[in-house]
């Protein structure tokens, strides 16, 4: 419920209405595009900033939490890294723009705005619900990305790499990717800063999946420690088809990440492992939300949750079993280490069950590191933070060995390494 | 898995069509005039005979409540309630406060024997020897009689009506009233602050294990009248009791509002237990009528290695909000909620706990079973919460839920905040998950998994059950065969 109507604009509101007054001359689109962005900052400009009375944000007030917004210029260039898996093939939004060759040999890919300009994008500029902040910035401002059509059948096999590369400054990215039936592909989505500028980035991922297709998608989200990252993916499953989504917060100042799945074909299959490595000031919100709108399928979701310093965590899951969704069996666990006295972690795991034949559970638990197993470990000469380390990765590396892709496992297991280094 | 036909026809026993209560008492009634103003809160007071300070409270809450706004965020679904289409106060004519039961109205004497209420001091002591319970009998806005009250004296503890410990303990019920739950906490809280009529108060002094099982028994009987009762209980150092309340109300095509507020309150060592028997009018199959169960529970274990414990089965109600709470602010302190909630027809319950650790050491224990069948809707929403010094904080959480049909909905809303990194916190909602060993050892005797976890659920719902006395827990009682095969978080 949105009671802010009428009310007086934060210092961050105003800035985004600016910054859309400024912006939209240049943004592309055609007139149907226009009239979409047009509705979008309107209904954001009724609503506002979300506050923890908006229970979809509930642990994330950005009303508090986002004082003011960077510039929308970057600071200095930005330029595509090297890819996370070897021979992928990078798509990269440097600093909110397309840029070089983008071609991908058996993939329809084209610019966004491109089809902002035919306004074949105009009907994904949509908010979700009245609440929906990401759908309605994003939708507002986009302006780089890709649009990735796989055809039915396709089976590739080296991943595609969607990067975006930000130094400072403001970027709305979108990702409308199209997986025909049948086909297979691993796609990253990886989201990176350079420099040491204050950026603020939100990207949007729609992902169609075809009856049968199967794919694996990693969202890796390394931004800097200034930086503000809203990302939403929003998922259609059809019938029979398998979605592996793995989502890696690793970076950031303020950070939400909304994952919203219609599980809409019988035998679908959706598989969620979150990992998010948290530490200095980071506020990180993980929300999900899954519609079992069908019988007879299922869907699994782990979140490890990993917290130092005095940093912020949050998990928010939904599932909601249709009436009509009989035999769903999903279940949702979310374990967090909190590490630090002065860090936090908030967790709201939700069913929401309207058919009486389904399996449906969550678990939930917050603990610090277990003693005994330290004791084991410092026992037989290791030294306690060496074994601290060893337990805490041990605790987040279980779920990425699940991929069963040597070199994507190895890529994420040196990510985490690597953060926890700097952080344990 | 769906339910098994036992469990399906157990619910069915209790449905709306089979409430038993629904009959009405004839009594001549004396009621303030319908609506609500600072006249009716005077009129209430003076009613009462309450001292200045006590109207200037209500008043004082009167007043607030004017510029709050009904709270929209539970997943409950009813029209807007008129607050000035109520009666605020209504009472047995010529009822001059609680009294000798000789001089009670015979008619509501017949009416709490057709409802299973044992008033009569001599028969509980002349019957099989039970336990004994004293009784406050609430009718409507005011308490009609307390029994037992002389024994209890004797042993130090005070039981009565608040309107009563209003006017001879003043000074307890200064110092405590309003300190759990103060009266800005929530829209139907400060209401209550307001016009609150009746209710009970318990006062345990230091060292005093409650001699026998203290209740009251709530009955909203006349039309249009909404019922605000107020309970207050003091658990002094190292004392004890159990506590447990009952409701009914006639079978009405209208909605009725019950709104009342109990505090609880547990010294150093002190444990206060407080069970619940919710049984108001559901409303019928259509949904038509049935009463609104809008209510603010909560406990403060204030004290070191206090405990506080709630149960409740919840069977009644058009609409239940609410959610027995327990503030562990001492050391070393406990809370524990175990809760029954049955829907059926169109009823919707959202209801659920709060754990707040703010003490080292402390630790709390939920376990919620919902069953929904029908056309209703079951929420579990609860909280627990560790805050900065809350070292040590524990807390262990289960709710399972069973649907009966596919036109009712079950819901779980768990928030777990924890902001300690010494708190464990468990929460968990399957049936899967019974202790391995206890179904290690029914497995190895030839029990099959199923009728063994069966049995062990079953054995954790009795245990819940059996420390209700049986008078006040016949539907209790019924829900013991039921088992939560088939049940989803």
């Amino acid at each position: 419920m949105n009671m802010q109507t009428g009310m007086k604009l934060s210092v961050a509101e105003m800035a985004l209405c600016e910054a859309y007054d400024h912006a939209v001359g240049e943004l592309p689109g055609d007139a149907a595009v226009l009239t979409a962005r047009d509705g979008l900052i309107s209904e954001f400009k009724a609503g506002g900033l979300p506050t923890r009375r908006i229970e979809d944000w509930h642990y994330t007030d950005l009303k508090a939490l986002l004082r003011t917004l960077p510039d929308r210029a970057p600071v200095a260039s930005a330029a595509r890294v090297e890819p996370l898996v070897e021979g992928s093939t990078v798509l990269s939004v440097e600093n909110g723009l397309v840029a070089g060759d983008f071609s991908l040999p058996g993939v329809e890919v084209r610019a966004l705005a491109e089809t902002l300009a035919d306004g074949s994008a105009a009907a994904g500029l949509s908010a979700r619900n009245r609440d929906d902040l990401i759908g309605k910035i994003n939708g507002a401002f986009v302006r780089g990305g890709f649009a990735l059509d796989v055809p039915a059948g396709a089976a590739l096999e080296k991943p595609i790499e969607l990067q975006t590369v930000q130094n400072g400054g403001q970027t709305h990215a979108r990702f409308p990717v199209a997986f025909g039936a049948g086909s297979t592909a691993t796609v990253i989505e990886r989201h990176l800063a350079l420099g040491e500028g204050a950026a603020f980035v939100t990207t949007l991922s729609d992902v169609t999946l075809d009856d049968n297709a199967d794919v694996t998608w990693i969202i890796l989200q390394a931004q800097g420690v200034t930086d503000t990252h809203f990302g939403q993916v929003r998922i259609r499953l059809g019938a029979g088809s398998k979605l592996r989504l793995y989502v890696v917060n690793a970076g950031g100042k303020l950070v939400r990440q909304e994952v919203h799945v219609e599980v809409a074909g019988e035998e679908a299959d959706f598989i969620l492992r979150g990992i998010n490595l948290l530490g200095g000031d980071t506020h990180n919100d993980l929300t999900f939300t899954a519609a079992h709108n069908v019988p007879h399928t299922t869907s699994s979701e782990i979140i490890r949750n990993v917290v130092f310093d005095r940093a912020h965590g949050v998990f928010q899951g939904q599932i909601c079993v249709a009436q009509d969704a009989q035999k769903t069996d999903a279940k949702m666990s979310c374990n967090t280490l909190l590490l630090s006295d002065d860090a936090d972690f908030s967790a709201k795991p939700e069913l929401e069950i309207f058919a009486d034949d389904v399996q449906c559970g969550h678990g939930a638990t917050v603990i610090d590191i277990d003693h005994t197993q330290l004791f084991y470990l410092m026992a037989r000469g290791i030294p306690e933070n060496r074994a601290r380390a060893m337990l805490v990765n041990a605790f987040v590396a279980e779920i990425v060995e699940e991929l069963e892709d040597e070199p994507l496992v190895e890529a994420l297991e040196a990510v985490i390494d690597r953060w926890l280094e700097k952080h344990a | 898995m769906p339910a098994v036909q036992e469990t399906i026809d157990q619910v069915r026993q209790i449905d709306v069509d089979q409430y038993k209560y629904g009959f009405e008492t004839n009594i001549e009634m004396e009621k303030a005039p319908k609506g609500l103003s600072e006249d009716i809160i005077r009129f209430i007071s003076d009613k009462k005979n309450e001292p200045e300070w006590m109207l200037e409270w209500r008043l004082d809450a009167y007043r607030r409540w004017l510029t709050m706004e009904e709270p929209g965020w539970a997943r409950v679904d009813y029209p807007k309630i008129d607050f000035n289409d109520l009666y605020y106060y209504a009472a047995p004519k010529n009822h001059v406060g609680p009294q000798s039961i000789d001089d009670v109205d015979p008619e509501l004497l017949r009416t709490y024997e057709k409802l299973g209420i044992p008033l009569r001091e001599q028969e509980i002591l002349a019957g099989v020897q039970t336990s004994k319970i004293a009784v406050d009998a609430v009718f409507d806005s005011v308490s009609v009689v307390t029994t037992f009250k002389e024994e209890l004296k004797k042993a130090g503890v005070i039981f009565m009506s608040i309107s009563e410990a209003i006017r001879e303990y003043p000074d307890l019920v200064k110092k405590y009233l309003g300190t759990v739950v103060p009266t800005t906490d929530n829209y139907y809280a400060t209401l209550n602050s307001a016009v609150f009529t009746d209710g009970s108060f318990v006062y345990v002094p230091k060292g005093v294990r409650c001699p026998m099982e203290l209740s009251t028994y709530f009955r909203i009987n006349e039309k249009g009248t909404g019922q605000f009762e107020r309970t207050l209980i003091i658990a002094e150092d190292s004392a004890y009791v159990s506590y447990l309340e009952g409701c009914t109300a006639p079978q009405r095509d209208e909605n009725q509002l019950h709104a009342a507020v109990v505090e609880l309150i547990a010294l150093d060592d002190a444990e206060i237990k407080y069970s619940t028997v919710q049984n108001w009018y559901p409303g019928d199959k259509e949904g038509k009528g049935g009463v609104y169960n809008f209510v603010t529970k909560r406990g403060d274990c204030r004290g070191r290695n206090s405990k506080i414990s709630w149960t409740q089965v919840e069977t009644g109600s058009a609409i239940t909000w609410k959610y027995p709470s327990c503030i562990l602010r001492g050391d070393g302190s406990q809370g524990e909620f175990y809760s029954i909630a049955v829907s059926n027809g169109h009823q919707q319950i959202d209801s659920g706990t709060k754990m707040i650790h703010l003490g080292k050491n402390t630790s709390s224990r939920i376990i919620s079973k919902g069953i929904s069948a029908g056309f209703s809707s079951n929420t579990y929403r609860g909280q627990v919460s560790a805050h900065r010094k809350a070292e040590n904080a524990r807390n262990f959480t289960q709710c399972d839920s069973l649907l009966i049909g596919d036109k009712c909905g079950a819901h779980t809303v768990p928030y777990i905040e924890a902001k300690n990194a010494t708190a464990h916190f468990e929460h968990e909602a399957t049936t899967s998950k019974i202790s391995e060993d206890q179904l290690f050892y029914c497995l190895q005797r030839g029990i099959p998994e199923e009728a063994a976890i069966a049995l062990i659920v079953n054995g954790f719902v009795k245990e819940v059950i059996q420390e209700l006395p049986m008078e006040f827990a016949v539907e209790a009682q019924k829900l013991i065969g039921i088992s939560l095969e088939g049940s989803v978080g």
